[in-house]
């Protein structure tokens, strides 16, 4: 066979297989691996495919058996932890059952660690890039003006980044974290080192909530109402408590008068940042409200384009695949934000999701209290986010 | 605990989807009731032993960490 259906290559990369499930719904995915590593996450989308888990064992065991049950009118796309054992059996699919199957490049690894970069806005003076990392619903940014760079939230695949700016000419000048994170691991301070740009965090997020031990990574320390000026850029730190107790959100003002206001964990396009990753729901969900709804209601205008640091749903997206909303647009379709302070207050209060326990180890590693090796690390960013929370879910 | 082996199958240095078959090819050419001892480096064989014994039948003894090995005793069981 040639070609297998129409796919380009026997391999797909993650990059290609995110990029046709979002352009067409023909695909079946067929997961190969074992029953734990399948119930603790799955390749998800905006139409996320139908997706077959059979365990690789079962077609080992007896491939007549397992090929009878499958279907055969979709091209398959085969997937398992790495890639070896899906190759196995999309190889044999094709060349001995005649069924269009092609193997997921480097597995569910490959899949995690896939990142996409899209442009939010490019003009003369300056361009903001919204970097996705599809797997697990988290979001980075990077602002260039006047060939220096700011990065907001960068993850732990910090290259990336570097490569960008090589390729934009642009002198990385300011790293900027919203908070310390719990669900996955902050590239900033390996940045910082790496680079020499600032890394800023606010002191607050600078002691580990649960060890109450002091962070050991070098960072400055961002306050209420600080200013960065980037190129033509201006960057205004808004220090709104809640999900974090240093959580900062910068509104980035434009020389077109164009406003962006990137919330991290506050608040996200369908939902808002949960208060109980610290430990201190009860006592910090009134702080959600006051960041929310007196805080950034008063002093962000409402054209701000809201960049949030995470999504939980793919169809948060827009038209153009951007998790990106006018404020004063979100204050309308938000569906938490439709409610009265005890209203919003119980509703947290009662509808906190267990918090994973590998989030007190993120911020240990977040804080330079842990180092974990490659494996390790990403074993504990394993899966989607879970640091939002809706009415919507 | 260790157990007395009828066959040893050394996997040290193949990846998945090695073990599994070599594995599932070996425990047929012993007898019902005789003990296969495996040996693999993969880190991903651990659960994908398991899972294979759980499916198949066959019973897992033993799944230990010698050093960066990874040793199974499985016994046939049909």
């Amino acid at each position: 066979m040639s070609q297998v259906a129409d796919f380009t290559d026997i391999d797909i990369s993650a990059e290609e297989l995110f990029n046709r499930i979002n352009r067409s719904n023909d695909l079946l995915l067929l997961d190969v691996r074992n029953d734990e590593e399948y119930e603790a996450w799955k390749i998800e989308a905006r139409n996320t495919p139908p997706t077959l888990h059979r365990f690789y064992g079962e077609f080992v065991e007896d491939e007549e058996a397992f090929v009878a049950h499958l279907p055969k009118d979709r091209p398959m796309v085969v997937v398992c932890a790495k890639g070896g054992a899906s190759e196995y059996v999309a190889d044999r699919l094709r060349e001995f059952h005649n069924i269009p199957a092609v193997n997921l490049e480097g597995g569910m690894i490959a899949w995690g660690n896939f990142y996409r970069r899209q442009a939010v806005v490019t003009t003369e003076d300056y361009s903001i890039y919204q970097v996705d990392r599809p797997s697990r619903g988290c979001l980075s940014y990077i602002l260039v003006s006047q060939g220096q760079a700011a990065l907001i939230d960068p993850a732990r695949h910090a290259q990336q980044y570097l490569d960008f700016l090589q390729e934009k000419d642009a002198e990385l000048a300011l790293i900027l974290d919203t908070h310390a994170h719990a669900d996955h691991i902050s590239g900033g301070p390996a940045l910082a080192q790496h680079t020499g740009a600032p890394y800023y965090l606010h002191p607050y997020d600078g002691i580990h909530p649960f060890d109450m031990l002091p962070a050991t990574i070098a960072y400055e320390m961002l306050k209420d109402g600080m200013t960065f000026t980037l190129g033509k850029l201006t960057l205004q730190a808004l220090h709104v408590p809640g999900h974090t107790l240093g959580l900062v959100n910068f509104l980035v003002t434009a020389p077109d008068g164009q406003a962006f206001f990137f919330t991290g964990d506050s608040l996200f396009i369908n939902s808002f940042g949960r208060p109980d990753l610290g430990g201190q729901g009860q006592s910090w969900a009134p702080l959600v409200y006051q960041a929310i709804f007196e805080k950034i209601k008063s002093v962000v205008p409402g054209e701000a384009l809201v960049l949030p640091g995470h999504y939980a749903l793919h169809k948060e997206a827009n038209e153009d695949g951007l998790y990106a909303m006018p404020l004063a647009e979100l204050w309308q379709k938000n569906p938490d934000l439709q409610v009265g302070k005890d209203e919003f207050i119980e509703f947290v209060l009662s509808h906190l999701p267990t918090m994973p326990q590998q989030y007190i180890e993120i911020k240990r590693v977040n804080a330079g209290l842990s180092r974990p090796d490659e494996q390790r690390a990403m074993e504990l960013e394993l899966g989607k986010n879970v640091c939002a929370l809706s009415t919507a879910y | 605990m260790t157990y007395q082996a009828d066959q040893v199958l050394d996997c040290s240095g193949l990846s998945c989807p090695m073990p599994v078959i070599k594995t599932s090819k070996a425990i047929k050419t012993i007898e019902i009731g005789q003990i296969l001892k495996m040996i693999a480096t993969d880190p991903g064989s651990q659960a994908d032993m398991e899972a294979w014994s759980r499916q198949t039948g066959n019973e897992m003894l033993a799944s230990l960490k010698e050093g960066d090995k990874f040793v199974y005793f499985i016994k046939r069981s049909k």
